[in-house]
């Protein structure tokens, strides 16, 4: 079943599919998206760790002025490293290339357990219209045996080691991974490697895994974040290759044949595209060695040196509507062009997000939260939830906020959340950045909490970047952000800009688009 | 923009048929989407979360994915019809062009609804014939030495008098102190030769009779307020000469009064 996860690293909920190898079973297990949980728990922990220090600095203020020798030695107890500090003592991520072209990058954290995975980049913007949905199909073969080991005997071999198999696709990445103790490491690139590229794609098991297919795209349909995400999607990147969704429309699932499966693997998946990552109990030169081992013979020619590239993808400002009076929601996101993943402009518009924030009904800061658009949802009941958010893709981006309210505060949520847009371009204050800087520091740290999210953001940052950006550099980036770059940088992006829009759900009060085009700028100025 | 409205009324007892699938049976309305409805039956447990599929020929749309956004190439504007190129590089040109249309137009809009307004609001004041009826042209020549004509004009009498020499020099000789409404002859003339003066009573409006009274101008019977050549309050209960309207001598002959 597809799960979708938002991509914490630059704010974004961007769309993707997960695929788990069960045990039993040979369908995957629904999960529930974890985006309120994960982010009340990351509150929790900021509220936390705030308690903690203050008391800490307040109990050893106190200590020192007293001079007593046995307080003095009870504050030793106490965390000694500052931020900074930890900052720079994170271990460096290693990075090898292979003759053909295969990156292999990994951290070693000391863990006893290791997350090793391939990150491809290949996604659903690299499809056609005839073989939209192909990327999603693969992943649900990848795990029904290869040629060595069929169904039974990989499932075996993956739960006698009590590992986890899994995978995502989303528009510009695949993943492949595993998550296993530190000393299966060989066996998991071996598996790995079998799955990637001795992949069976026998026929009966495509027919059966289309009626799996359908039955998850019915069911994506009870996701409404996804849905309005994809829909917002289509409707931004309209005639481009980004409009497509990851999933694919059903007519496709219906004829993709085993021909269109394998030319889609011997089209993307070559080794310059691809990143063997690991993070956890792994040394950076064994892993190069078993990379040696089974990657060697991952191709690095394209038939008739056809070479895919990506070609930059049209914005277009438009709306769409999937109106239905019966649901009890409305879910609606609206989003301007944003900036690319290599940008200069990432880190201002993460903090810039970062102002507006997040909220949930279920917060209980109420009219004391920092945020002055979250201030307004609580004290009016304006939503039941919103987040900024910003998907950036290798050329382009979306940047934006989605919502999701009840049918009577459509209006005012766009009105006050255009309004929080507005005063970013214009009215940013010290004191706003400051207490961003803090939040997205926090989040960006607190994202890295274990080693599946550390090995996840080593992937993606050597496709992105072709380097893994070490947590030192994004807080100094962050700290070199001022007030006025962020309202420079807004106004480039935001300020009397088409936005896009899409709707799900009871939208009858959901404002004509000119005057939500309209409200992209002030008159004042 | 893209609108689906996912209720229809008239419709709606056929699109409930796919829902009715669900239970089993097949209505003939949708003969190409066998497969479709074969998986809708395995879901019957789970309510879609959209309540109504559109029917479409050959197929019911299942999933969201399957809505197409329409080409709107046929209205996009000529820089915007390549998806490979990116919007932002004209987004100034284009926004340039939009604004300065509006702009424009807005500037005529309001010359054009300032003009409407005008014509509609002054059509409620005087009309042609009434302003013609405010200006009285009178022949010079007809009237000789001496003597007085009263013309009917803006529903008053007007006197135009031709005043003698001697008439002239009497009047400008008078001395202001004596008189009760002090104005000297210069003031209420554009040429001497003409006195041209409303002929209502300034004490309480009735005509005064010309060539009359004891000063060699005009009498007013009622009560006796005698008025000299100059049109000027000589003896007698008026408070005030008689008024001097505006007028103009476009040549000799004609004089336009109003």
């Amino acid at each position: 079943m597809a799960r979708r996860h938002p991509k914490k690293t630059s704010n974004s909920p961007e769309p993707r599919t997960r695929r788990h190898h069960q045990r039993k079973d040979n369908e995957a297990v629904a999960e529930k998206p974890k985006t309120a949980s994960s982010k009340r728990w990351l509150k929790a922990v900021e509220k936390m760790a705030a308690s903690v220090c203050r008391v800490g600095s307040t109990v050893g203020r106190a200590l020192t002025k007293a001079r007593s020798p046995i307080l003095l030695s009870l504050r030793r107890g106490q965390a000694t490293v500052t931020y900074a500090q930890s900052l720079l003592g994170a271990p460096e991520t290693c990075l090898t290339t292979l003759d053909n072209g295969l990156r292999i990058a990994s951290e070693e954290t000391g863990h006893g357990t290791c997350t090793v995975g391939l990150w491809i980049s290949c996604g659903s913007r690299y499809e056609t219209e005839k073989n939209n949905g192909a990327g999603f199909f693969l992943e649900h073969m990848a795990f029904k045996g290869t040629k060595k080991h069929p169904q039974m005997a990989l499932e075996h071999q993956v739960e006698s080691m009590g590992a986890h198999l899994s995978a995502y696709t989303s528009r510009e990445h695949t993943a492949y991974y595993m998550k296993t103790l530190a000393k299966d490491l060989p066996k998991a690139v071996a598996l790995l490697s079998e799955v990637l590229q001795s992949n069976v794609l026998s026929e009966a098991d495509i027919e059966q895994q289309r009626s799996v297919v359908l039955k998850e795209l019915e069911e994506v349909e009870g996701s409404l974040q996804d849905v309005c995400l994809d829909l917002l999607h289509a409707t931004a990147f309209q005639g481009t290759p980004l409009g497509h969704s990851v999933l694919g429309p059903s007519q496709n699932a219906r004829t993709l044949s085993r021909q269109d499966l394998v030319d889609f693997i011997s089209s993307h998946y070559k080794a310059p595209r691809m990143v063997l990552a690991a993070a956890g109990g792994v040394t950076h030169e064994e892993l190069v060695g078993l990379a040696k081992q089974h990657f060697s013979g991952v191709s690095f020619e394209y038939e008739d040196d056809a070479v895919p590239v990506l070609s930059p993808c049209r914005f277009s400002g438009s709306e769409i509507r999937m109106r239905d009076d019966d649901m009890p929601l409305a879910h609606i996101a609206i989003a301007v062009e944003g900036a690319s993943a290599a940008s200069p402009d990432i880190v201002p518009l993460m903090v810039a997000n970062s102002i507006i924030g997040s909220y949930d009904i279920t917060f209980g800061g109420g009219k004391h939260l920092s945020s002055r658009l979250a201030r307004l949802a609580s004290e009016e009941s304006l939503c039941h939830s919103f987040q900024a958010f910003h998907s950036s893709y290798s050329d382009t981006g979306l940047l934006g906020i989605y919502f999701v309210t009840d049918k009577h505060h459509i209006d005012d949520m766009m009105h006050w959340s255009q309004n929080a847009w507005m005063n970013l371009c214009t009215t940013v204050t010290e004191s706003d950045i400051a207490r961003a800087k803090n939040a997205l520091k926090a989040s960006l740290v607190g994202q890295l909490n274990g080693t599946t999210p550390i090995c996840d953001d080593i992937g993606r940052h050597v496709l992105n970047y072709g380097r893994r950006i070490p947590l030192a550099e994004w807080d100094a980036r962050i700290n070199a952000v001022t007030p006025k770059m962020v309202r420079d940088i807004c106004s480039k992006y935001i300020y009397d800009k088409c936005p896009a829009v899409s709707a799900v759900g009871p939208i009858e009060q959901l404002p004509d688009y000119n005057r939500m085009r309209s409200a992209m700028y002030w008159l004042r100025f | 923009m893209l609108s689906l409205a996912a209720r229809s009324g008239a419709l709606s007892p056929y699109l409930q048929a796919t829902n009715v699938a669900v239970n089993g049976s097949l209505k003939a309305l949708h003969p190409g989407a066998v497969k479709g409805n074969s998986l809708l039956k395995s879901s019957s447990q789970k309510t879609p979360a959209i309540s109504a599929c559109v029917s479409a020929p050959g197929g019911i749309r299942m999933a969201h994915t399957d809505i197409k956004v329409p080409d709107f190439s046929d209205y996009r504007r000529p820089e915007l019809l390549d998806p490979k190129k990116s919007s932002q590089e004209s987004s100034e040109s284009r926004k340039t062009f939009s604004y300065l249309v509006t702009g424009a137009t807005a500037v005529v809009g309001v010359y054009t609804a300032k003009t409407v307004a005008t014509q509609f609001i002054s059509s409620m004041s005087a009309s042609a014939d009434v302003l013609a009826m405010s200006k009285i042209e009178v022949k010079l020549g007809e009237i000789p030495e001496g003597k007085n004509m009263t013309f009917k004009w803006r529903g008053k009498p007007l006197f135009i008098r031709h005043r003698t020499e001697k008439e002239i020099a009497t009047e400008e000789a008078v001395d202001m102190a004596m008189l009760r409404d002090p104005q000297h002859d210069k003031d209420r003339v554009a040429n001497p030769k003409w006195i041209i003066v409303i002929g209502v009573c300034t004490h309480l409006g009735c005509v005064p009779i010309a060539n009359a009274g004891d000063y060699g101008g005009y009498y007013c019977p009622c009560h006796g307020s005698h008025y000299d050549a100059s049109g000027r309050i000589r003896k007698g209960p008026a408070p005030l000469n008689l008024e001097v309207p505006y007028y103009e001598f476009p040549d000799d002959d004609t004089v336009v009064v109003g």
